[in-house]
């Protein structure tokens, strides 16, 4: 790869995840709106939700603290983007395994916390408390399943695995291959994705956005622009660790919206849970789940 | 004569047209126009096709809706609500009641004109609006967004003492706000803006 055309990638790529991020949640409320029977608003509103935050007048901050960790929060979503391939750009992903961005991907949550820690919100604390159990919660399954794909395969890195996929055809998609995994790995990604029944970090009615309660103009624009590419990023994830990855663009943005449709779908049917229910449905479904699957593929089973 | 189109006041242009897409609103329903808000939000009439979403904390919300009477004790909480809004931010009056008391115009204990307090961008009248009217508003709102003519908002700053005199009258004496908002005209350089 020439250093010009790894520039480009290098500013290209969170743009380019950022306009798939707009389409991604435009879809996600015209969807919402057509379930509910609205006309809904436009493909690309979070693009307007962004420019509005984006250009307020006045951008109320409260201390150095919540102005650092703001970017630290985007900073954190981004670094860890350029670690998952994607269709002809795989540069920082030959350096970076999956170890990596299971790390990179707390720096988000870390810096959201740092940073609600300073409005002194107590709907903030209350959110950012739910965050970090979520975390817990999902991340211990999430971990698992990689475990388990990384046994199966023989290797940890990302661009193995779907050049692994790519060659096999379907029936070597982690998915078939071994669906436990895949199935705990989805709720896992439900959870990630702060989608419902595992919405208790946002939960508008119930503490007021939580970490988002005290962010205003800009602050909350930066938070939206993180949750736009975060969004794509999970998806991608998931989809290239148990959907074969994608062989080009096309193929990738096909399989993003049958994926994101899938979840929002089941996002609509649900309420809320509390957050010892989630935490304990990670724990209690998801974990043995993805514990079952490692099991079987130690065992050569699955 | 036509403004100058400078650099600056084209691209101000571009982004207000992108703005009036997006307005949230943080609804403050003591009075009974709230019951009018759910048919406007769901399916029958459904808001959101314009991009008016309703938002819980003042912090994000562009709108604030004052649906119906205002007492004395809740416009000190409207008050602090508006003030931690982040401007540019819109209060519109919703409802006979904010207008000249409504059918409280005799009454001791409410406000007679909002806009005596704090400045208000839109009343909607009637008592109370219906969806049709409270959707009307909303887009001869969105169009005034759109022209870049929303500026109400800068009263408060620039005429901060008149709301302020006739706040410290109602009460009987000063009131206790968070937000130094002379001190936040100057530092966001709201005062020296020309509108």
């Amino acid at each position: 790869m020439s250093v010009l055309s790894l520039i480009v990638w290098i500013i290209a790529y969170p743009l380019i995840t950022f306009a798939i991020g707009v389409l991604l949640g435009g879809y996600e409320r015209k969807f919402a709106a057509r379930v509910e029977r609205r006309i809904g608003p436009s493909w690309i509103q979070p693009f307007y939700d962004v420019v509005k935050l984006m250009t307020k007048k006045t951008n109320i901050s409260h201390g150095y603290m919540h102005d650092v960790a703001i970017l630290m929060l985007l900073g954190g979503t981004v670094l860890t983007l350029y670690f998952v391939p994607v269709p002809g750009f795989g540069y920082f992903a030959q350096y970076g395994d999956f170890l990596v961005i299971s790390y990179l991907l707390l720096i988000p949550s870390l810096g959201m916390a740092l940073g609600v820690g300073e409005t002194a919100n107590p709907n903030g604390s209350i959110g950012i408390s739910r965050a970090l159990q979520m975390l817990a919660g999902y991340e211990v399954p999430f971990i698992l399943t990689f475990i388990g794909v990384a046994m199966k395969n023989q290797t940890t890195s990302m661009l193995d695995l779907i050049k692994i996929q790519q060659a096999g055809g379907i029936a070597t998609w982690g998915l078939v291959a071994h669906p436990l995994l895949g199935v705990a790995a989805l709720i896992a990604l439900q959870g990630m994705l702060n989608e419902k029944p595992f919405e208790v970090i946002i939960a508008p009615h119930e503490i007021a956005t939580g970490p988002m309660t005290e962010m205003a103009g800009k602050y909350l624009g930066i938070m939206f622009i993180q949750h736009l590419i975060a969004v794509p990023l999970e998806l991608t994830l998931y989809i290239n660790l148990f959907l074969g990855g994608a062989a080009n663009w096309l193929e990738y943005i096909v399989k993003l919206f049958v994926l994101w449709t899938g979840l929002i779908s089941v996002s609509m049917v649900f309420g809320r849970f509390r957050i010892d229910s989630a935490v304990k449905f990670m724990w209690k479904i998801s974990l043995p789940l993805a514990a079952l699957g490692v099991v079987g593929i130690m065992l050569n089973i699955a | 004569m036509a403004k100058e189109l400078t650099q600056k006041a084209a691209w101000d242009r571009v982004l207000a047209k992108l703005k009036r897409r997006s307005l949230w609103m943080l609804h403050y329903c003591t009075g009974c126009g709230a019951i009018e808000l759910p048919p406007t939000m769901t399916a029958r009439y459904d808001m959101e096709r314009f991009g008016i979403m309703p938002m819980v904390t003042p912090r994000q919300a562009d709108i604030l809706l004052i649906t119906g009477y205002l007492s004395v004790k809740t416009l000190k909480r409207v008050i602090l609500v508006y003030e931690q809004m982040q401007a540019p931010k819109y209060m519109v009056g919703f409802g006979s009641c904010t207008i000249n008391g409504g059918m409280y115009w005799d009454s001791y204990s409410t406000i007679k004109s909002l806009d005596q307090y704090l400045p208000v961008e839109m009343y909607l009248a009637g008592c109370m609006p219906r969806p049709e009217a409270i959707i009307t508003g909303f887009n001869w709102l969105i169009d005034r967004v759109g022209a870049g003519e929303a500026n109400s908002w800068r009263d408060y700053y620039e005429n901060y003492e008149f709301y302020r005199k006739n706040q410290e009258e109602l009460f009987g004496g000063p009131v206790q706000t968070y937000q130094d908002i002379p001190a936040d005209g100057r530092k966001f350089g709201i005062l020296e803006a020309q509108r």
